[in-house]
């Protein structure tokens, strides 16, 4: 989840993830090499009284300042492109889980097996109970066996939703009228919060999502009673 | 001596002062990229690395039921 005084992202709970923030720290460094290199350039402009006014060509340097933006740039696409093949890569699921955007509510549907589905308000600040998060607190959590690659199918019953859970890297539009697809694995058990991330009303702020990645047994257990 | 001997150069400077801060410049740049892989990107491979080398996922799930966290496994 969000803390406080946070600067960067979240830690990382899928293996995707943590390959998006390698790539983030390495996109970084090349922003941080230009950043340096331009303020350098300027603060020696401003900082010289010599000039020179009769520059005829400069056939030289703007060779240089086309070819070395050229290779930056495929250094940051060649890193991307391999993420972004990877996010597709075929890994039969082990389980597809529906969940659907209301105003302002998510609702989950395990159908696999049985016919099992629930809605997921957030908790009031009034109801919250002492050591549970502000707005990111929901009454049911979408309970998920870990170390399980699992297939979430996103839609929206009725305006624009987002349905997004940072620290696993995903973030997928719920449309109205449309299927969106998304794969989840977790690396780890835990609770991991999300929140709507396409406005859609007055609560928009107000129906965060809370993955429960437990063992498979767990999961099983808890479907069984959830029925 | 002739004069001409005596005169110092007072052309080029601009050139000079260019060609030397130029490559500074790229000095400086790498540099500073350098330094932010070396001490952000390397230690942060690292760290997850480090972390997942002798990760027991059913043991870090045990402390967290017993903290009582989980709705599904109490």
């Amino acid at each position: 989840m969000a803390y406080p005084m946070q600067l960067g992202f979240q830690d990382a709970t899928s293996p995707i993830m943590e390959e998006l923030l390698h790539f983030h720290d390495h996109t970084l460094m090349i922003v941080f090499l230009i950043s340096s290199l331009v303020l350098y350039i300027i603060s020696l402009m401003l900082t010289t009284k010599l000039t020179h006014t009769s520059t005829m060509n400069a056939q030289e340097v703007e060779t240089i300042w086309t070819i070395l933006p050229a290779i930056i740039l495929i250094l940051i696409a060649l890193p991307s492109l391999r993420i972004l093949y990877m996010m597709d890569e075929i890994n039969n699921p082990s389980l597809t889980v529906k969940t659907m955007g209301h105003q302002w509510y998510w609702s989950y549907e395990y159908t696999d097996y049985e016919d099992l589905s629930f809605d997921s308000y957030m908790i009031p600040t009034s109801e919250l109970k002492p050591g549970e998060l502000r707005l990111l607190e929901v009454d049911n959590r979408v309970v998920l066996p870990m170390e399980t690659t699992i297939r979430m199918l996103v839609s929206s019953e009725d305006v624009l939703h987002s349905w997004a859970v940072p620290s696993l890297g995903l973030k997928t539009d719920a449309i109205p009228g449309r299927l969106n697809q998304t794969t989840l694995m977790s690396s780890r058990p835990g609770l991991y919060y999300g929140q709507c991330s396409e406005i859609c009303g007055s609560n928009h702020s107000f129906m965060p999502i809370v993955l429960e990645l437990v063992p498979l047994k767990y999961f099983e257990k808890w479907s069984a009673s959830m029925l | 001596l002739l004069l001409g001997e005596l005169v110092p150069t007072m052309h080029g400077f601009l050139a000079k002062h260019l060609q030397f801060h130029i490559v500074g410049t790229f000095i400086v740049s790498l540099g500073t990229a350098t330094f932010c892989n070396f001490a952000i990107a390397e230690p942060g491979k690292k760290a997850y690395a480090d972390f997942y080398r002798n990760y027991d996922s059913m043991k870090d799930f045990e402390v967290k039921r017993k903290a009582g966290i989980f709705q599904s496994a109490k």
